[in-house]
């Protein structure tokens, strides 16, 4: 698994742990103790291993080369151990600061190796400028005084002065504090605002810049205030302990992902199972360790994705703070999986999990098109049935407004005209006029039986109540009725109408019955019209069409038509319509 | 007798004009919406204002809503409403307003002229006129078990007279009856149903329409 070059830094950093090793153990120049070196090692080499393993398995992810680059970064400062004032000088100009440098550009960078604002690439570019440079100041003014040879030395010493530099390395000591403290802060910040699974990855660096801080506090002290009560010798070896939390947290936490893309292995499982239609999204859930995921699926004919109930779905955007995973299978995409976008940390779960879901998904993303071609159907439905109605009651009007209205203004005008003959010598011209205007009455008294019968307008005026009282009081039976008092959605009202005239005409002309009830009342959101006959029953409602039509009017509204008629026991037909 | 006259059509509003002037009525006012209708009431406080149903802004009700508008502000001045549509719904909205002086009829009978022109004086004179199709469809409607079925076909048509608001006095008149025979009539119909028989012949007609429609 591990590739070119993450073995060649792995090589390179043992290599130089070595030599580290080698040189603290033989140094003739203040030689660490023992146990302090080994564990110096020990620090140096864990951030390289872990690392150049994490690093190996998301080469993408920058997080595991600028692990291992701390780890090279620690070994810099033991060049000090050549017997060369070159390396002496760089090493103290470079060393110790430059693994703080890249360890606070990895605190800021975790766990996706990118800064996420310009505000964090200032502040880790200055870390770097500032750490590699503020011994610069300090060294102009010393020389090693504790060189027990004179064979290195301070190259780049202008002035030597302790006085002046003791002052500036107080002033770089208390620099340093704070800027642990700003990377300290955005660490915190991060954390604040993480998702739970962002949380879970974010986990190493939060809880290892605890034991971090305290290691930069206690060694600034050291550097201002001296020995503090061999604390000095202390830090020797706190210090590596205290960077080793990082690496080792870092391990903890890839071995638990690795334990989480054993859930796939159980997902995969799960899935030969065929979950139960609509489940999908909660197994897929567990499987990323996720529960806001959301599974939204690709529908063809509207070039959109919806979700399981045909629903319009936004993809991701930078704000909305969630990230998107897209499926596709034989290069047609089919489904996408929103998440936490911390879940990109994780690019080989995610995969994974949507490679092992490809066929549920198809199957379930099958049936969410079906659901959303379902949806617009039933739209597009109860639209053309409330289009019809606008011009059933346009046509009303208008026959209204200027039809009937033109005839009764005829008829007062040939009234009048017959009455201003008086008692002319022409009374048969007064008869014809009379007998026209008995004409145009019949005509008036038709046309409003037309207009009535296109859509009452009472329906419209006072609602279904009364609509239903006057068909009612015009049936040749006896109508029981039972009618509700506040209105009803335009549409439902119309349905409602259409079904009971529907229906008590098929009474009249069918059904040989003495008396009929219809009642119309609200139960559950829902309204509820029975129309019932004590005639003959056996009546067929797959025959004749009218009540059929009626059927496909109420089920634009999602409602439903029963027809119970058996024979000899009268007829009960029930309307059932969601009214809200 | 004063009346104002409300109708949208222009048409039909200056005919309905030159029919009342020729009958000897005085229109003092004319509309074409209802805020038109309301303020010349106020102004011209006429006999009877005669008020098409449909009327601008909605073309629905607006007439009925002006007409019981002007009932509320001044129960003596006369409603009388025209409809395209006769519904029974509506009549008994009217009639319930306060039963004195409303009238609701079908609009073609404007052509009736005789009937109309009795028919606008009888609600300027506080009584109450409703449209014979209305109590016809009520009177004839099927029923079951009902105690208008004991009803003889005369003692029906007197109660279709009393529910179109007519008086004993037009009864008579009507059906070439005598006062006392009338009267006898009045009262077998009213024990027949059951109702208890008003003074007053408006009351009268509103027990009768609720009795018919329940």
């Amino acid at each position: 698994m591990i590739r070119r070059p993450q073995a060649l830094v792995l090589l390179l950093g043992i290599a130089v742990a070595s030599a580290a090793a080698v040189g603290a153990l033989t140094t003739t120049n203040a030689r660490p103790a023992p146990g302090a070196t080994a564990l110096h090692v020990a620090a140096g080499l864990s951030f390289i291993g872990v690392g150049v393993v994490v690093w190996s398995r998301e080469p993408a992810n920058r997080t595991g080369l600028l692990t291992a680059a701390v780890g090279l970064a620690w070994f810099v400062t033991d060049v000090r151990y050549l017997p060369s004032s070159v390396a002496f000088t760089v090493a103290d100009l470079v060393g110790a600061p430059l693994a703080y440098a890249v360890l606070a550009h990895l605190a800021v960078a975790f766990p996706s190796g990118r800064l996420r604002s310009r505000s964090e690439r200032a502040v880790v570019v200055i870390a770097y400028g500032w750490l590699i440079l503020e011994n610069l100041a300090q060294d102009v003014f010393w020389a090693p005084a504790d060189s027990r040879c004179d064979c290195v030395r301070n190259l780049i010493v202008v002035h030597r002065d302790a006085h002046l530099h003791g002052i500036v390395g107080n002033v770089q000591q208390a620099i340093n504090v704070v800027l642990a403290f700003v990377v300290l802060r955005i660490v915190l910040d991060h954390w604040s605002k993480a998702t739970p699974p962002g949380r879970r990855a974010l986990a190493p660096v939060f809880w290892a810049s605890g034991p971090i801080l305290l290691a930069v506090i206690a060694l600034q002290a050291v550097g201002a205030f001296g020995s503090l009560k061999g604390l000095d010798a202390a830090l020797a070896y706190l210090t590596p302990l205290a960077l080793m939390s990082l690496p080792f947290g870092f391990l903890a936490g890839f071995v638990h992902s690795r334990l989480s893309h054993l859930a796939v292995g159980h997902l995969v499982i799960e899935l030969g199972g065929a979950p139960p239609r609509g489940r999908l999204r909660d197994t897929l859930a567990r499987a990323l360790g996720d529960p806001s995921l959301m599974v939204a699926y690709w529908m063809p004919d509207f070039r959109a994705y919806v979700d399981t109930d045909g629903r319009r779905v936004d993809l991701p955007t930078e704000q909305n703070q969630r990230a998107a995973t897209f499926i596709e299978r034989a290069g047609e995409p089919v489904a996408a999986l929103l998440h936490d976008p911390s879940l990109k940390n994780d690019p080989w779960l995610i995969d994974a999990v949507a490679a092992a879901a490809g066929l549920a998904l198809e199957n379930e993303r099958l049936h969410a098109d079906i659901s959303a071609q379902l949806k617009e159907v039933r739209a597009s439905r109860a639209r053309i049935v409330e289009a019809s109605d606008a011009e059933r009651r346009r046509l009303e009007r208008d026959l209204h407004d200027g039809a009937q209205q033109r005839l009764v203004s005829l008829s007062l005008a040939l009234r009048l005209a017959g009455d201003q003959l008086g008692n002319a010598p022409e009374p048969l011209v007064r008869e014809t006029l009379n007998a026209a205007a008995d004409q145009l009455r019949l005509a008036i008294a038709e046309l409003r039986e037309l207009a009535s019968g296109i859509h009452p307008a009472i329906l419209t005026e006072a609602g279904l109540g009364p609509a239903l009282q006057s068909v009612a009081e015009r049936a040749p039976l006896p109508v029981a009725l039972t009618v509700p008092t506040d209105r009803l959605p335009r549409p439902v009202e119309a349905a409602a109408y259409f079904v009971v005239c529907e229906a008590v005409a098929n009474i009249c002309k069918h059904a040989d019955a003495h008396s009929a009830t219809v009642s119309a009342r609200r139960l559950d959101g829902r309204l509820l019209v029975e129309v019932a006959d004590d005639g003959v029953g056996g009546a067929d409602p797959s025959h004749g069409s009218g009540l059929r039509g009626l059927a496909d009017r109420v089920a634009a509204l999602n409602g439903r038509i029963d027809v119970v008629s058996p024979p000899g026991q009268g007829t009960r037909i029930v309307v059932t319509i969601p009214c809200g | 007798m004063r009346v104002v006259v409300a109708d949208d059509s222009v048409l039909l509003r200056e005919g309905l004009v030159r029919l009342l002037s020729e009958a000897g009525f005085t229109v003092t006012g004319q509309a074409g919406d209802p805020d038109t209708l309301l303020r010349s009431v106020r102004t011209e406080r006429p006999d009877v204002a005669i008020i098409d149903i449909r009327m601008p802004p909605t073309y629905t009700t607006e007439g009925l809503e002006a007409a019981l508008a002007i009932r509320a502000e001044d129960p003596n001045i006369g409603v009388l409403v025209l409809s395209q549509h006769i519904e029974t719904h509506y009549a008994m909205q009217l009639v319930a307003s306060g039963a004195t002086g409303v009238g609701y009829l079908l609009k073609d009978r404007v052509a009736d002229i005789a009937e109309f022109i009795d028919a606008i004086r009888r609600v300027g004179s506080g009584r109450s006129v409703i449209d014979p199709l209305v109590v016809s469809k009520l009177v004839e409607r099927p029923r079951e078990q009902s105690p208008l079925v004991t009803l003889s076909q005369r003692e029906r048509d007197v109660l279709s007279l009393i529910a179109e608001g007519r008086s004993n006095h037009a009864i008579c008149e009507r059906l070439f009856l005598s006062p006392k025979t009338v009267e006898a009539h009045v009262r077998n119909i009213f024990s027949k149903l059951g109702i208890e028989e008003a003074t007053d012949d408006n009351r009268r007609v509103l027990s009768v329409l609720a009795y018919l429609r329940a």
